[in-house]
């Protein structure tokens, strides 16, 4: 583990810096730009539409604070460069082991692959840790330069946080699992990739025109589907169902990948 | 003898392409065993089948009584090892390398590991990505030595390693062997297994073709014969049958003296020796016996 934190520790810190800063200029920016918004007597539709379906949810009647922090915590820079980590943290084992060819080091050392797997698993979990940190505390520091009252309760923001953790946990453990039935990085990273634009366009366009028939169908299928921020500011309410259907995810993906790992021959050439 | 790697009908296909097929090998504890074969013979995929990188399509491996496959990382507790295009981690230094190797493997792995840096002359606080290819080497080589296995599997291991370093390498693989660590060499050089080992097997096309000492192996390549005749050819005909001959003109003849047939050839050469101008018997050159070995059997095949 601690060679896995000594490989990831510069990007993690890259990453939790760039999102804790995008983080306080959108909670600093955000509210206040709602808040001119709202303002107005007439939002038009169009507006209103794209505003719900980057929120996933019809935001009538709801506050300044609500809509901004929601908007934030959905916005897809956040979303990408949170995906981005995981990708490239999750990709480098096993198939940027094999690429690179240490792999051979690091199967000849007296380590079980399950153990492998669950030392590369906690390291990244925890650089995650960091970068979703990254997120809150940027939120955080940004909210203090806005009006007390377009400010978020910090409990409800920390149910959004670890709602956007589990998220992470299933885009992670995905590119856990390509990266293991792969050699090739590159290819782990695409499929990563793919399938997560896939589920990004499917919960929007889904939230944007709920009539469509074929993203009604495979709206299942989006992560995104299962992380609401929105509702959570509003209510204030653990969203159980959600949060077990992505852990289930994580799990399922994680032991397959053990699974994999353990089974595997694994070469170089 | 207590034996140490046990290798039973061992067949590793990659799909249609065969990798090993059918390998017995047994090698003794204390053993200097040099594993020779050229490039993509099959060595490389014994060895990673006896690392449990691979698991075998039939057949069996173990080493120290362990499977290779089901107790892999079991048995790398006593196994150091270096493959054969050695890789690191650009960030690694010895220093860092030894400490978390050390930590992964359970002891302190620095005296040992100063030790063999201080021999082979590495610099530990050196990193990797500053490091040529032959320091690289040495560093691999320390990490698979320092926790002092049992078992030693060495996948060409004097790849950028300067000749002094070499014979440095090949006193420290005695010494270990002398103290009963086992050591698996593999090779596509002969000459270079024949400084270290003891016994040898010879892979080819995925297979064991020869499993031998190395003077049994020498000796079955019989010698080599150049016979220079006086005025011509007068006193060929009782040498057909002994020689295989590949070259003959009028002034010289060439060609290899099958053993157990020098006795005859002493005895034409003493009866005929009036027709002969010059006689050279010798063994032949270590890679040549190789290379020809290896026509042999390709011909055999």
């Amino acid at each position: 583990m601690q060679r896995a934190l000594r490989e990831i520790v510069g990007t993690t810190l890259v990453f939790a810096g760039v999102l804790g800063a995008i983080s306080g200029l959108l909670a600093f920016a955000l509210p206040q730009i709602q808040a001119r918004i709202m303002k107005q007597q007439f939002i038009p539709p169009p507006l209103k539409a794209f505003r719900d379906a980057m929120l996933g949810v019809d935001s009538s009647g709801a506050g300044v604070s609500e809509i901004a922090f929601a908007i934030a915590w959905s916005h897809p820079i956040v979303l990408t460069l949170l995906s981005a980590h995981a990708i490239m943290v999750c990709t480098r084992v096993l198939a940027g082991e094999v690429e690179r060819g240490t792999v051979d080091v690091l199967l000849a050392l007296p380590v079980s692959r399950w153990r492998l797997l669950c030392c590369e698993t906690l390291a990244w979990v925890m650089s995650g840790v960091v970068v979703l940190g990254g997120v809150y505390a940027g939120s955080y520091v940004g909210a203090q330069f806005i009006k007390p009252e377009f400010r978020p309760e910090w409990s409800k923001l920390l149910m959004v946080w670890c709602n956007l953790g589990l998220v992470y946990l299933v885009i992670g453990c995905f590119a856990l699992l390509l990266a293991h039935i792969t050699d090739r990085r590159g290819r782990a990273v695409l499929g990563v990739i793919v399938v997560t634009i896939f589920s990004l366009l499917i919960n929007f366009l889904h939230t944007l025109d709920a009539s469509l028939e074929f993203t009604k169908r495979l709206a299942f299928m989006s992560f995104l589907e299962y992380y609401k921020p929105f509702g959570m500011l509003i209510s204030g309410e653990w969203p159980w169902k959600d949060l077990s259907i992505l852990a289930l995810a994580a799990s399922v993906l994680w032991v397959s990948t053990g699974i994999v790992l353990a089974r595997r021959d694994v070469t170089t050439t | 003898m207590q034996t140490v790697i046990d290798i039973q009908q061992l067949t590793r296909s990659y799909g249609s392409r065969r990798g090993v097929a059918d390998v017995n090998l047994r090698v003794d504890r204390g053993a200097l065993f040099g594993f020779l074969g050229p490039n993509g013979a099959g060595k490389t995929t014994t060895i990673r089948v006896l690392l449990g990188f691979l698991q075998p399509t039939m057949g069996k491996a173990t080493a120290l009584g362990f499977d290779c496959w089901r107790e892999s990382a079991t048995l790398k507790r006593e196994v150091g090892s270096i493959p054969g295009d050695l890789r690191l981690w650009p960030w690694l230094t010895g220093q860092t390398a030894l400490k978390l190797f050390g930590r992964i493997r359970g002891r302190d792995l620095r005296p040992v590991g100063k030790q063999l840096a201080d021999e082979l002359e590495l610099d530990l606080t050196v990193r990797v990505r500053a490091m040529s290819r032959g320091m690289r080497q040495k560093l691999g080589l320390i990490l698979a030595l320092a926790h002092e296995p049992k078992l030693l599997i060495l996948d060409e291991p004097t790849t950028a390693l300067d000749p002094l370093m070499q014979d440095r390498l090949r006193e420290i693989l005695r010494r270990r062997a002398q103290g009963g660590d086992t050591v698996f060499f593999s090779s596509h050089t002969l000459g270079e297994v024949q400084a270290l080992c003891e016994r040898v097997a010879i892979v080819k096309r995925g297979r064991i073709v020869a499993d031998t000492t190395v003077s049994q192996l020498a000796a079955s390549a019989g010698h080599d014969v150049e016979v220079r005749w006086r005025n011509g050819v007068k006193a060929s005909s009782g040498l057909e049958g002994l020689v295989n001959w590949v070259r003959r003109d009028e002034s010289m003849w060439v060609g290899r003296l099958e053993e157990g047939r020098l006795d005859a050839m002493l005895a034409f050469v003493s009866e005929h020796r009036a027709d002969i101008a010059d006689l050279q018997i010798a063994r032949p050159d270590l890679e040549e016996l190789f290379m020809r070995f290896y026509e042999d059997k390709e011909s055999d095949a």
